[in-house]
């Protein structure tokens, strides 16, 4: 094994023998592009709402949840896909989302949420997952489609324009603190079920931290 | 009294004359198909959306919405409602804030939150369509009605 | 009074909008407080709900002769306050425009004909002709040609008078009410497992239970005040638990912590499979069963109900069959297991987690659980065995007739119990839960309605489903409509309903108070007051009789379905319409009128108008001269008092909100057949079931058998039908309010969208709803309220537009003959 290691580790050392320069280059520069495409097709794949769609998982859970709703079908016929929303455009954001992805394939292969009612359990932390990740990029998928700039709000109902220009515009708040259910069901949005905690717990440890409090 | 009774009879001659006129189809809430027969469906109608507060037929009666609430989602995890209609919420939303009988319980007392009795606010305040009712309604509003009486007190 | 009629409010209004046209300000009233107490004031009176069998109790206001504004009434037990979005929309339910004021008689050249057109008549000559068609019916085929199809939403007197004229007046037994479509399995399994109709337990039970299950209905749409009791109970209560099992997701799925969607008729398998997992895992309540359970085999193979000459029909080896035989605990036992989880999974569709889950309420002794079912179980054509086989989860356990256990069966309509059951006006029914077919039961009625033995005919009369088959057949010549639109709710129009409407040899009466298809299929249309028009009573699903006086006038023209009956009465003598035998036996009774004989016999006339209360009219006993509604009260009580079945007396109900019956010594009962709280129970005893002769409730063996149709290759759709939230029923009164109208305004086939895009068929898209029996069109729905599995649509029967009974099947449980309405074959085609 040491010898076919230490032949392979002096193959590559020595100069080429039989290519010229021109051809190892453009060769290297070709199969580069050849892998590169490769690579990136297939990363495009995992990019698509049919492989998203393809674990049971996802297609009777999340996707299902989807098709009643205004990113699957509305007025204009104009839709979002998985990726749309959850994997970033930007090419370095992109690839760390896919490295993340490889705890997906994990969840995949030991049934983590392989059931409608394991599903439902983790509803509420893959949620959290997603909107922590809109928050930090300040809604970047939305705004993918969803240009602020763009947004003609004569256009839009008396509610919504309000709400866009004292809250959207001025940056005070991003899409997703409010529009959090827009596409797939919100999970137990009850404090205790955000903070982990019984509620018990929860207002004997409030009721302890505000007797300490002698104002 | 004696010009009450001639009152009565004239608009009674004129019902009389209106409904005259012989009528195969009198089921007015299926217009001018005959049963054995299928009408066109009418166009799914558009919700309104205009947020314009419609005048209550009276004072106990839950407000319509004036917007659209589809896919509002209201269920023992949220309730969309609430988000901007909770008292809490209603700085950032402007919103009517719930009424404060939407926080008292069985036995009326005042509950620290909207009383779970009325969580489902879509089993008494509905959204409307642009539909046009096939058959006009005549309740006179009760402010109609006190004028009608005042009027006559007055003539006495 | 203040001398103000409707009509001239109704001018003053058209006055208002002509000055608002104008452009004349608005009225003054909206910019100053008015001051004047008389004028402010309200009258406000109590009145129980028009619409469904939840029975919550309403404040109406009256103002010069107007009904002004409603709200929920405070303090009732059952609603506190509460509506739904119907009931306060109440106030506009009498005002559509298209009031019926005037009789309707189809006529040519002044005469009647069967083809001609709807013309208008006077009451006289409406009952002339009824009387012509009832005499020389009655006179050419007897009383079996004859019938009338009366309603759950009649009141309490409406019914009595109705039964009475037909089954002692006409003696026919051909009285059927449309509380057949909804309750009548339900009565069934009552009798079948008890003896007596009617829950055991009471509305109390919501506060006190532990976990719901929610057996086929949609409580959230279709008892909404009742989902708030459980929505108050669940959400203020962690350790609640609510389990909604149904053929399709719907919004009483938002509060479901087990939710459940099953393949349709399955429920059978999943409720065997509950009480097999309480018999293995050791859950069986030991000293109940053997002290207060008898176990019995049912026969099986039954049959639905259909034609005879129908193959389904003549397949069965027990068509028609109620029998059972007697069988230990053990051999229910192993009835009940090849029910296993691993089956009940497969064949329903539910994961087996969720089973576990559901059988676990039921099987932990300190789990308080209520079981709840309307339609889903009862319009099934396995009704009867559902609803036994869920008496027998709680038999097995015990939890039963104690609070917060409670087997609830929930009524549809607002008086099914008040009136259709305990009235009895039913084809084969007497009040009190008599029954025709036994000769004791007819001796007590001819007793106490003070008439000749062998009045009360012993023959079972056609239940709907088979009124609609002979009137198509020719059998029944004469009928009567009351109170219902039946056209829009019986199954089968196109080859059962309106064939027999249309029918030459038949005489069709409606009575309503606005033109339905019903009405548009009759030949006689009589215009019909409702609701606060009239003094009335209406009898709740936990058994509660609330009564109301008449608040407003019906409009000029409109009389009440009692005035009607009453009346129509006085046109027949004894010698016209009973036997001779039966005269010349009982010489008293010739030449008097049935007027006469059924409601001035010293009953029904017993009570003078000085008794009425001073401050509300009463147009009826102004027309006959008594306090008719008393009379008949009173009399109809007679049946009841001291059998189980004891009401209060009748100036006891205006002044309280309801009674939970059997009222004893003015204590209302809430749990029967417990020893604490239901005075009929024997000394001593923890429970009694009382209506059985050795005080012991019945659980059947009774196994899982297909549905009549089920989906195939030429029609691939489960199809089931049910109702909105918005609309009531057929909508003849709920779509003439504008509000509700314009938040559904029409019917549509709900499906889920991956069908849709099979289909090619796109949200809103115009479709075909065919079954082997007929069509209708519609639109698609996607994204609406209730979301199908896939394989199965709804379509709700609110629409006299989109008629979805053209498509439905007339097969029925055919033990109790309702029809299964939840489960048919349909295709669906774009057109």
């Amino acid at each position: 094994m040491l010898a076919f290691l230490k032949r392979l580790w002096t193959t590559i050392r020595r100069p080429s023998v039989h290519y010229s320069l021109g051809f190892l280059t453009l060769g290297g520069f070709i199969m580069g592009i050849i892998f590169w495409g490769g690579f990136n097709t297939a990363l495009e794949l995992t990019n698509t709402e049919k492989f998203c769609t393809g674990c049971h998982e996802m297609r009777d859970n999340v996707f299902a949840e989807l098709k009643t709703t205004i990113h699957y079908s509305n007025r204009s016929g104009v839709r979002a896909t998985c990726p749309d929303c959850h994997v970033p455009h930007e090419w370095t954001d992109k690839i760390a989302r896919k490295m993340q992805a490889s705890k997906e394939v994990w969840g995949k292969i030991f049934g983590t949420i392989n059931t409608r009612e394991k599903f439902l359990e983790h509803r509420l932390e893959l949620a959290q997952h997603e909107w922590a990740r809109l928050k930090a990029n300040n809604s970047l998928e939305c705004r993918n489609c969803h240009s602020a700039d763009s947004m003609d709000i004569t256009r839009q109902s008396g509610r919504a324009s309000e709400a866009h220009q004292r809250f959207l515009f001025t940056g005070e708040k991003t899409c997703i603190d409010c529009h959090k259910g827009i596409a797939h069901r919100l999970p137990d949005m009850s404090q205790s079920a955000w903070h982990g905690e019984k509620p018990e717990k929860m207002l004997k440890e409030a009721t302890a931290f505000l007797a300490t409090r002698q104002d | 009294m004696k010009r009450f009774a001639i009152g009565l009879a004239c608009a009674a001659l004129l019902v009389a004359a209106a409904a005259a006129a012989a009528q195969e189809h009198i089921a007015t809430m299926r217009p001018a198909t005959p049963l054995a027969e299928n009408g066109t469906p009418a166009p799914m109608p558009k919700p309104v959306n205009s947020d314009i507060r419609q005048v209550r037929n009276y004072p106990e009666q839950p407000p319509l919405i004036p917007h659209t609430i589809e896919g509002y989602q209201i269920d023992k995890n949220s309730n969309k409602c609430l988000s901007c209609h909770s008292r809490t919420a209603i700085e950032v939303s402007q919103a009517p804030m719930v009424s404060i009988t939407h926080f008292m319980n069985r036995d009326n007392q005042f509950l620290a939150s909207v009383t779970p009795r009325r969580y489902f606010c879509n089993q008494c305040h509905v959204p409307q369509t642009d539909a046009r009712p096939l058959v006009e309604n005549d309740f006179v509003d009760v402010d109609e009605v006190l004028e009608y009486v005042k009027s006559k007190e007055g003539a006495k | 009074m203040s001398g103000i009629s409707r009509r001239d409010v109704i001018k003053a209004q058209a006055v208002a909008a002509a000055a608002a046209a104008a452009g004349l300000p608005v009225p003054a009233a909206a910019q100053n407080l008015i001051t004047h107490a008389h004028l402010t004031d309200l009258k406000w009176s109590k009145a129980a709900c028009r619409f469904c069998g939840t029975g919550c109790s309403i404040m109406v206001a009256t103002k010069a002769g107007r009904v002004v504004a409603t709200h929920g009434d405070a303090e009732a037990e059952v609603n506190r306050g509460l509506n739904c979005v119907k009931g306060y929309f109440l106030s506009k339910i009498m005002y559509g425009k298209d009031r019926l004021t005037t009789p309707l008689l189809r006529k040519k050249n002044g005469k009647f004909d069967k083809d001609g057109d709807f013309e208008p008549v006077s009451w006289d000559e409406a009952f002339d002709i009824m009387a012509e068609k009832w005499k020389a019916t009655l006179k050419a085929k007897g009383p079996k040609a004859v019938g009338m199809f009366g309603s759950g939403q009649w009141t309490v007197w409406e019914g009595y008078a109705a039964s009475k004229l037909m089954k002692a007046g006409f003696r026919s037994n051909n009285i059927d009410p449309n509380a057949r479509h909804c309750m009548a399995s339900a009565v069934v399994g009552f009798i079948r497992a008890f003896g007596i109709d009617e829950p055991m337990g009471c509305y109390d039970d919501f506060e006190n239970a532990d976990a719901f299950v929610l057996w086929g209905s949609n409580m959230a749409e279709m008892h909404p005040i009742l989902w708030t009791r459980i929505a108050d109970r669940r959400l203020s209560h962690p350790h609640v638990k609510v389990a909604v099992l149904s053929t399709f997701e719907h919004r009483s799925f938002d509060l479901a912590d087990i939710p459940g969607v099953f393949v349709p008729q399955t429920d059978l398998i999943i409720a065997n499979y509950i009480a097999n997992h309480i018999i293995q895992s050791g859950a069986v309540n030991e000293e109940f069963v053997s002290n207060h359970v008898n176990f019995r085999k049912g026969a099986q193979d039954i049959g639905y109900g259909l034609r005879p000459e129908n193959p389904l029909e003549a397949a069965a080896a027990n068509a028609g069959s109620g029998d059972s035989e007697p069988m230990s605990l053990e051999e229910f036992a192993e009835f009940v297991k090849p029910y296993t989880l691993d089956f009940a999974a497969e064949k329903s569709g539910v994961s087996k987690e969720r089973l576990q889950q559901i059988a676990e309420l039921y099987a932990d002794p300190d789990t308080k659980v209520m079981s709840l079912w309307t339609m889903g179980v009862n319009q099934h054509t396995r009704g009867v065995w559902m609803n036994n086989l869920i008496y027998n989860i709680h038999l097995l356990t015990g939890k039963i007739a104690q609070p917060g256990n409670s087997p609830f069966s929930l009524t549809g309509q607002p008086s099914a119990c008040g009136t259709a059951r305990e009235v009895g006006t039913f084809a084969h029914r007497l009040p009190a839960d008599l029954v025709v077919s036994n000769p004791e039961h007819r001796a007590t009625a001819e007793k106490i309605w003070k008439l000749p033995a062998g009045t009360v005919p012993e023959w079972i009369g056609a239940h709907a489903v088979l009124q609609n088959r002979k009137l198509k057949d020719g059998e029944i010549n004469c009928y009567w409509v009351q109170v219902n639109n039946n056209m829009q709710a019986a199954p089968n129009m196109m080859e059962e309903g309106l064939p027999g409407y249309r029918n030459p040899e038949n005489f069709i009466v409606v009575s309503d108070a606005y033109p339905t298809v019903t009405a548009e299929a009759a030949d006689l249309v009589l215009p019909t007051a409702m609701w606060v028009e009239k003094e009335g009573a209406y009898g709740n699903a936990e058994r509660r009789t609330q009564f109301w006086h008449q608040l407003v006038d019906a409009p000029e023209g409109a009389m009440s379905d009692l005035w009607q009956l009453v009346e129509f009465s006085k046109r027949f003598t004894t010698d016209e319409v009973w036997p001779p035998e039966l005269l010349a036996d009982n010489p008293d009774y010739k030449g008097k009128t049935l007027y006469e004989v059924l409601f001035e016999n010293g009953n029904v006339n017993a009570f003078p108008n000085s008794e009425r209360a001073e401050d509300y009219e009463n147009r009826e006993s102004d027309e006959f001269g008594f306090y008719i509604q008393k009379g008949l009260f009173e009399e109809y009580a007679q049946f009841g008092r001291g059998h189980g079945h004891d009401l209060a007396d009748f100036d006891t109900y205006h002044q309280v909100r309801g009674l939970r019956w059997p009222v004893v010594d003015g204590k209302e009962t809430r749990w029967r057949y417990n020893g604490k709280y239901d005075p009929y129970v024997k000394e001593g005893a923890a429970f009694d079931f009382y209506g059985k002769p050795d005080g012991k409730a019945v659980a059947f063996a009774l196994p899982f058998e297909p549905p009549a149709e089920i989906p195939d290759e030429e029609y691939p759709f489960w199809l089931s039908t049910g109702r909105v939230l918005e609309h009531w029923h057929s909508g003849s009164m709920t779509q003439r309010v504008p509000e509700l109208y314009k938040a559904v305004p029409d019917a549509l086939c709900y499906m889920h969208p991956d069908d849709a895009e099979a289909l090619g068929l796109r949200r809103g898209a115009e479709v075909r709803i065919k079954s082997r029996r007929g069509e209708i069109l519609t639109r698609v729905e996607t994204r609406g309220r209730n979301k199908p599995p896939k394989g199965l649509i709804f379509v709700p029967w609110f629409d006299a537009r989109q008629l979805i009974n053209k498509v439905t099947l007339d097969a029925t449980d055919p033990l109790s003959k309702q029809t299964d309405f939840k489960k048919c074959a349909v295709r669906v085609e774009a057109v």
